[in-house]
């Protein structure tokens, strides 16, 4: 709360939440959020419409404001697992509410809006940063045409959620929050380069793919602590300005080709 | 060991978010069905063999896609590389039927210069009692858009076999009569490895030679 200045935004706007959910509601965007509260989690406990409190009722109201406060955002599918995620940890739906505008206003660049720049961008970053450390691995996807947002998506977008183990989920959130989304470049070039040897065994695209969703599983990652450790070193340097740079590439990419 | 096939086929599956898109695939490719199925974000990956007659075996590269809108930006790099495609409404969802046009024209725009065979697929069958689509609009609907219609249930295991045969079918015969081609750049149909029991067509043999060389 305090190091992602969450904290701070929610005591200089106190009863803004209340207000938000108190206020005049857009129908569809009410709409399109009760279909997926069903569908966030259903195998916790907590989440079924049986339990008691049920934490459909706050995910749906952290949503619902924030839909209304980032309205240029709204919502967006992935938004409800990390809704759901963050109900969780804190146990209270305002904070919840200021930790998801954290995320989704500052930390993340622009993944959630309708254009997904941020999100597209930041893909194509990843695939050039594999070029540059791994470039095996580069190589093989360029061979089989594979796409990074086809094998990426979900880590991006649900930040690891569903992904990798729960432990190693909050690690990564934590260092997320104290130190920006750079940590996500280097979750994921960690998993590759970890694991670029069982990749090249791929040698066709299904197989690519389902080694893809391989990687994310077993030992490596369950060694949370080592996984972490892992995580600074075996990418080796990676500055913010080399990122900065390649956003900015990237982006202009990305808008070419729109 | 590498599955022996005909050809292979890339489908992509569209239509609007809580439709059941996942749900469908999933009751083909795993045979299983889940009562509750998570949001698709962005762009999932399924494959499965079909005989289409005996003997001759096609693989299934199916693509499975977000139905909210703003993940288009992302899924509509996938329509390029498709020969076929099953469009989905929900018949318990008036809105997901009326939107089958804009996904229709959506794919349009992004698809060329290749086609896609679409078959249009009215989903959630079981839930008659709900339906808000009748199977005669449904049908109407289709034949203007000169697609095939069929009605499944991935809850019930009603024509989810069919919906992806049909397609299969349709699109193997454009393919033998030299109506869809195997191009160089385009992942929509390739060659696959051939026994020798098949080689008796004409395209068979091409194909096949094609692999060796």
């Amino acid at each position: 709360m305090v190091v992602s200045g969450a904290q701070a935004h929610m005591e200089q706007n106190p009863g803004y939440y209340q207000k938000l959910l108190d206020g005049d509601k857009n129908d569809k965007l009410v709409e399109t959020i009760k279909t997926d509260i069903n569908r966030t989690f259903p195998d916790n406990v907590k989440f079924r419409k049986t339990a008691d409190p049920c934490l459909q009722k706050t995910l749906y109201n952290v949503l619902v404001a924030y839909g209304h406060h980032n309205q240029s955002v709204g919502y967006c599918q992935g938004m409800n697992f990390i809704a759901g995620y963050l109900i969780l940890i804190t146990r209270n739906e305002e904070e919840t509410f200021w930790l998801l505008d954290a995320l989704i206003g500052r930390i993340l660049p622009d993944y959630y809006s309708p254009e997904m720049m941020g999100l597209k961008t930041d893909q194509e970053v990843l695939g050039e940063l594999v070029k540059m450390k791994i470039p095996a691995v580069a190589e093989l996807m360029e061979k089989h045409g594979i796409m990074w947002t086809l094998v990426v998506s979900r880590w991006f977008i649900c930040l690891f959620i569903d992904i990798l183990p729960v432990e190693a989920i909050l690690r990564i959130w934590d260092c997320l929050f104290y130190e920006g989304s750079k940590i996500i470049f280097r979750v994921a070039l960690t998993l590759i380069k970890q694991h670029q040897a069982f990749i090249l065994e791929a040698t066709n695209f299904p197989d690519i793919c389902d080694k893809f969703k391989q990687i994310t599983k077993g030992p490596f990652v369950t060694d949370c602590h080592n996984f972490m450790q892992k995580i600074f070193t075996e990418p080796g340097s990676l500055s913010m300005a080399t990122i900065d740079k390649l956003r900015e590439t990237c982006r202009a990419n990305q808008i070419a080709q729109r | 060991m590498e599955a022996i096939w005909l050809y292979q086929f890339r489908l992509i599956v569209i239509g609007d978010s809580t439709v059941g898109k996942s749900c469908l695939i999933r009751r083909f490719t795993e045979g299983r069905f889940a009562q509750v199925s998570d949001p698709t974000v962005g762009v999932d990956f399924f494959s499965r063999l079909v005989e289409i007659e005996p003997g001759k075996r096609i693989k299934l590269q199916i693509w499975d896609t977000a139905g909210q809108e703003r993940f288009r930006s992302i899924t509509r790099a996938y329509y390029r590389n498709s020969v076929g495609g099953l469009l989905l409404f929900d018949i318990t969802n008036r809105r997901s039927f009326q939107n089958v046009h804009e996904w229709l024209e959506e794919t349009k725009a992004h698809v060329q210069p290749y086609q896609i065979v679409f078959v249009l697929v009215g989903h959630k069958c079981d839930l008659d009692t709900q339906r808000q689509v009748t199977r005669h609009e449904a049908e109407k609907l289709a034949l203007a858009y000169g697609m095939r219609y069929i009605e499944t249930s991935a809850r019930d295991a009603i024509n989810v076999e069919k919906a992806f045969t049909d397609l299969t079918r349709d699109i193997y015969e454009l393919v033998k009569r030299g109506e869809i081609t195997i191009q160089e750049g385009w992942e929509g149909v390739k060659s696959g490895f051939v026994p020798n029991v098949v080689h008796s067509s004409e395209e068979v043999v091409k194909s096949d030679r094609r692999c060796l060389c």
